[in-house]
């Protein structure tokens, strides 16, 4: 019951119209004493509140709470500290001394300048062409009514396939041997084959590349549009017609109200894909092998692929001092995802008003 | 501009079957009249208001805009604005960019345009939100942004689509007498659909009382509610609402209840026929010696007004009058009363002169 | 409300008959590239199946045949009964982990969802903000010590390891906080004049109400389990206790080459099923459910 006068109480209090209990109080110049005891006993009810609502706080939280403490908190400032630790040896557990060559390393290293490289291609070149391939789908699929609902249950089959398996579909379609789909295709139209998947140091960088954005379309587009044309049917019809009845042109019925519109949509797909490339890992290891291409350039790695290249040197025995390398790389990673995230933040803040 | 509608149709295909939303109406709307369209919800106010725009287009019938004859153009080339019942402002664009959203699409020259859309800001009083966006603004305003946006590009017709049932209750009053001042200063052939017949009443230069897709009556709002058509139109005006009895003609005279109703009526009746006398609550009149017998259940002040819920001697069902404040009546006590008008229905509704 | 078609204007009938002429031709380009589109996103489910009824000679013929010609089901029987066999335990594995994954994060999801959006205490604005500062964070950053964490609690090859860490999630606590957050407080302060416990509005009134959101978690939650990789190969060396991706990745990953890639394309098919089953029979919920967690997340 207490709880509920209280919850009230403050509800007046938001109102602004009505004058609160607190604000009688307060403006009637009543005796100090009285005010103390008043707010005393005020105090009291919260505490009691506090101490109520605070063992069924401890009781719902504990579970959540334990897990994260034990496997996200922890982790994030253990995995920080290593990092400026380059001696720190995992089996025994020490420290060694604190310094960042870890980072230094990391960063005059070539292979993670490559996989900054891939990342950079993949966010130049899959991420716009996936989102405006969506966006069209999208478009095409809203405005159309008959077989809408069959079309995008097809869209949306690859959302429930698991990574590596249709990595390893795509790796036979794009099988570097003479009896690959793809390659079968090439022959009847006159060309040779061309290695396209696999850990052969033949591979075309374009090729590999090139199979990568059509994994990543194909497996990205079933989100996009999804997300996109949930975005386009909850436009209210009435702009539409206000358009028209105001004899707007269609280009600029798109530009003007689709696009801005939708444009938070645009910009979650946006971050979430820029993000998605950045943390690829697993479709290029169905595609290229655990090492990522050949096992001496790893050709196609990625900024993840990076981090546990070392870290798989630790686990499976190698190098126990290269877990600070890995560290100080997860970090550099997070300062990526950091600066995307607040300028999505940034973004999202100048959308405030609309 | 004249507006001129000829048994205009709209037959909506359904599963369950064609619904007839609106049916074979005829109206005519003055040049730069502000006419209320006006019924209960689902009467085909609405889709008569989205014909003329050429959203809906009519089943049957012709729309006339002065000579010309419009029914098969698009919404774009009528010349008309419309104002949305939820104002369907541009969410991301500021005022300044809503309002100047139909010259940019006419290509009118960036200064130009600004000029025009200041000038019309200013008639609807919003000349210092322009640089807002909708989200930051009230309903009233939201509402006058829109109707500068439909008013900008000097439509020949404008359309409000429940202009006011967005607002609350001390808005409306305000914007209503705001619509009424817009339309004199511009002279524009408004036409809005309202279902508040007091909202119709109060800014209409005429109105139109509709139902179930037909057109009860047309006229000044005074005479329609002065002299209703039909026992529809009768209850759907004045609040509170008419008084309906029942009454038959037995022996050539008409019977209220048991008792007979003594007015003088000049009408020949076929006997045994079934009627309604329709009584609003302020025909009502105490009288020592009226020839009604009542009993007053309840007696409530609405200001300058009394109004009495009272029922008459014998009978069950209740009914409403308006008294001045300064007469006495007791809650609870019997009284006299006389009608100084009443409307005579036969048993379809319809008025009997 | 009216078709759309009943509502279009024509000054004249060539008007119209150009127009339908115009809508008809546009129309079917747009069918036509959303059938390419369609085609494009099916092909590799085709070339999965087509490839998996092969045999090894059909397989490796030059040019590739796009039907099988002599379909056999003999792959199936060897990653149901040969020597991919333990496929099928990883299948087990995969559908054990997930599940139990799945419960433990929806039971600490609304408890700690609850927490947020209905009880006051001390420090909630300072926890639920450190939680969602951790969203940023890639998991990369935890991987590795939690690597070691678990390696000292003895759990490495163990399902506690595969399902424990993924008991709790950020991400869905905010998603559900939100839901929570919307249900009227009319609803909370009716339920106490009642004389209802917290906890009685939590089970009877909020998870109800909340139940599209719960689902969402749900299937999220499954789908996550299913695609796990990094996780389950790093802490699951031993050859019993892989999950799927891991269990493909090993048993195939050597050969791109084509020797196996008929067996492989049969043992993708088994391990693709159950979430395409599953997806068939609620495609409705996954479908909404996916979506709103894109809006609202």
């Amino acid at each position: 019951m207490q709880d509920k006068e209280i919850n009230f109480d403050c509800k007046v209090d938001f109102d602004g119209n009505l004058v609160t209990s607190k604000e009688t109080k307060t403006s009637k110049k009543t005796p100090k004493k009285i005010n103390d005891k008043k707010k005393k006993q005020n105090n009291k009810t919260a505490m009691l509140e506090w101490k109520k609502d605070g063992w069924k706080a401890v009781i719902s939280l504990a579970p959540a709470l334990l897990i994260l403490l034990v496997f996200t908190f922890y982790p994030i400032v253990r995995t920080f500290i290593i990092s400026f630790f380059p001696h720190y040896n995992y089996l025994d557990d020490s420290f060694g001394a604190f310094g960042v060559d870890s980072f230094t390393r990391v960063l005059s290293d070539p292979l993670f300048w490559r996989a900054m490289a891939n990342t950079a291609i993949m966010v130049l070149v899959s991420v716009p062409l996936s989102i405006i391939i969506a966006l069209l789908i999208t478009v095409l699929l809203n405005s159309i009514k008959r077989l809408q609902g069959f079309f995008q249950v097809i869209f949306f089959l690859p959302y429930v396939t698991n990574g590596i398996a249709f990595g390893l579909v795509f790796a036979t379609i794009f099988s570097p041997m003479d009896y690959g789909l793809i390659n079968t295709l090439i022959h009847f139209f006159g060309g040779k084959s061309i290695a396209w998947t696999g850990t052969a140091e033949t591979i075309p960088y374009w090729a590999g590349i090139f199979v990568i954005t059509i994994y990543s379309i194909w497996n990205g587009l079933a989100f996009k549009i999804l997300v996109f044309l949930s975005g386009l049917q909850g436009i209210d019809k009435q702009y539409y017609q206000a358009a028209q009845i105001d004899s707007t042109p269609k280009w600029r019925v798109f530009t003007k109200i689709t696009v801005p519109l939708l444009s938070p949509m645009i910009l979650y797909i946006t971050i979430t894909s820029l993000i998605g490339a950045f943390k690829s890992y697993s479709s290029i290891v169905a595609l290229f092998g655990e090492s990522m291409g050949n096992s001496q350039d790893r050709t196609f790695i990625t900024a993840v692929g990076y981090i546990y290249r070392y870290f798989n040197d630790v686990t499976s025995g190698g190098s126990v001092t290269m877990l600070s390398r890995a560290s100080a790389a997860a970090l550099i990673l997070f300062v990526f995802i950091m600066i995307i995230t607040f300028v999505q933040m940034w973004a999202n803040s100048k959308k405030v008003h609309y | 501009m004249e507006v001129k509608l000829v048994n205009l149709t709209k037959i909506f295909s359904k599963k369950e079957g064609d619904v007839c939303a609106v049916d074979h109406i005829n109206i005519t709307i003055p040049n730069g009249k502000l006419v209320g369209l006006l019924g209960p919800s689902g009467c085909g106010k609405s889709t008569t208001l989205y014909m003329i725009a050429g959203l809906h287009r009519p089943s049957d019938g012709q729309i006339f805009f002065g000579e010309t004859e419009v029914s098969k153009y698009p919404p774009e080339k009528r010349g008309i604005g419309l104002v949305f019942q939820n104002y369907a402002l541009y969410p991301h664009l500021t005022v300044k960019e809503n309002i100047m959203f139909p010259l940019e699409n006419k290509k009118m020259p960036k200064k130009e345009a600004l000029e025009k859309a200041q000038k019309y800001a200013a008639l609807v009083g919003i000349e210092n939100l322009m640089d807002r966006k909708p989200g930051q603004l009230s309903g009233g305003q939201q509402q006058r942004v829109a109707i500068a946006r439909a008013l900008v590009k000097e439509p020949e017709v404008l359309l409000l689509d429940e202009p006011l049932s967005n607002l609350d209750a001390r808005l409306r009053l305000q914007t209503r007498e705001e619509i009424k001042r817009i339309q004199k200063n511009t002279g524009v052939t408004t036409i809005f659909v309202t279902h508040d017949q007091e909202e119709a009443m109060s800014i209409s230069d005429e109105i139109v009382v509709m139902n179930f897709g037909v057109v009860h009556q047309i006229g000044k709002p005074q005479d329609v509610y002065n002299e209703p058509i039909d026992m529809f139109v009768a209850k759907f005006l004045g609040t509170p609402p008419i008084n309906i009895l029942p009454a038959k003609v037995v022996n050539s005279k008409i019977k209220l209840f048991d008792d007979e109703f003594k007015e003088d009526v000049k009408i020949d009746f076929v006997e045994g026929q079934e009627l309604n006398i329709g009584i609003r609550p302020e025909f009502v009149q105490i009288d020592e010696n009226g020839k009604y017998e009542i009993h007053v259940e309840m007696v409530e002040y609405i200001g300058r007004d009394k109004s009495i819920l009272f029922h008459f001697k014998g009978q069950e069902s209740t009914c409403k009058a308006i008294v001045p404040s300064n007469l006495m009546v007791e809650p609870d006590s019997d009284i006299k009363i006389n009608f100084n008008r009443f409307f005579l229905f036969d048993k379809e509704g319809k008025r009997l002169v | 409300m009216a078709k759309v078609n009943e509502d279009l204007y024509f000054a004249s009938d060539e008007q119209a008959k150009r127009y339908e002429a115009i809508r008809k031709i546009k129309l079917f380009f747009i069918y036509f590239a959303l059938s390419i589109a369609a085609l494009f996103t099916l092909v590799p489910f085709y070339w999965m199946l087509a490839t998996s009824f092969k045999t090894l000679e059909e397989v490796q013929h030059v040019p590739a045949t796009f039907f099988p010609v002599q379909p056999t089901i003999d792959n199936y029987m060897n990653v149901f009964n040969g020597s991919n066999s333990i496929l099928i335990r990883y299948i087990g594995n995969t559908i054990l982990v997930g599940v139990l994954t799945t419960i433990l994060t929806v039971v600490t999801t609304i408890l700690a969802a609850f927490a947020f959006s209905r009880l006051e205490f001390k420090g909630k604005d300072l926890i639920f903000s450190l939680l969602l500062a951790t969203m940023m964070v890639p998991g990369e950053m935890m991987i590795m010590t939690n690597f070691t964490t678990v390696a000292q609690l003895n759990w490495l090859d163990s399902y506690q390891a595969l399902i424990v860490p993924f008991g709790a999630s950020v991400f869905y606590i905010f998603f559900l906080r939100q839901n929570f957050k919307q249900i009227p407080d009319e609803l909370y302060y009716a339920a106490k004049v009642d004389g209802n416990s917290d906890f009685k509005y939590l089970f009877k009134v909020m998870i109800p109400i909340a139940r599209p959101a719960i689902i969402t978690v749900t299937i999220l939650s499954m789908i996550g389990s299913w695609n796990a990789y990094i996780w389950p190969r790093t802490v699951s060396q031993g050859r019993e206790m892989k999950l799927v991706t891991d269990g493909l990745m090993t048993l195939f990953q050597s050969d791109t080459g084509g020797e196996t890639s008929h067996i492989m394309m049969a043992a993708t098919t088994v391990v693709s099923l159950p979430l395409l089953i599953a997806f068939v029979c609620f495609k409705k919920y996954i479908m909404r459910g996916v979506a709103r967690s894109g809006i609202k997340g």
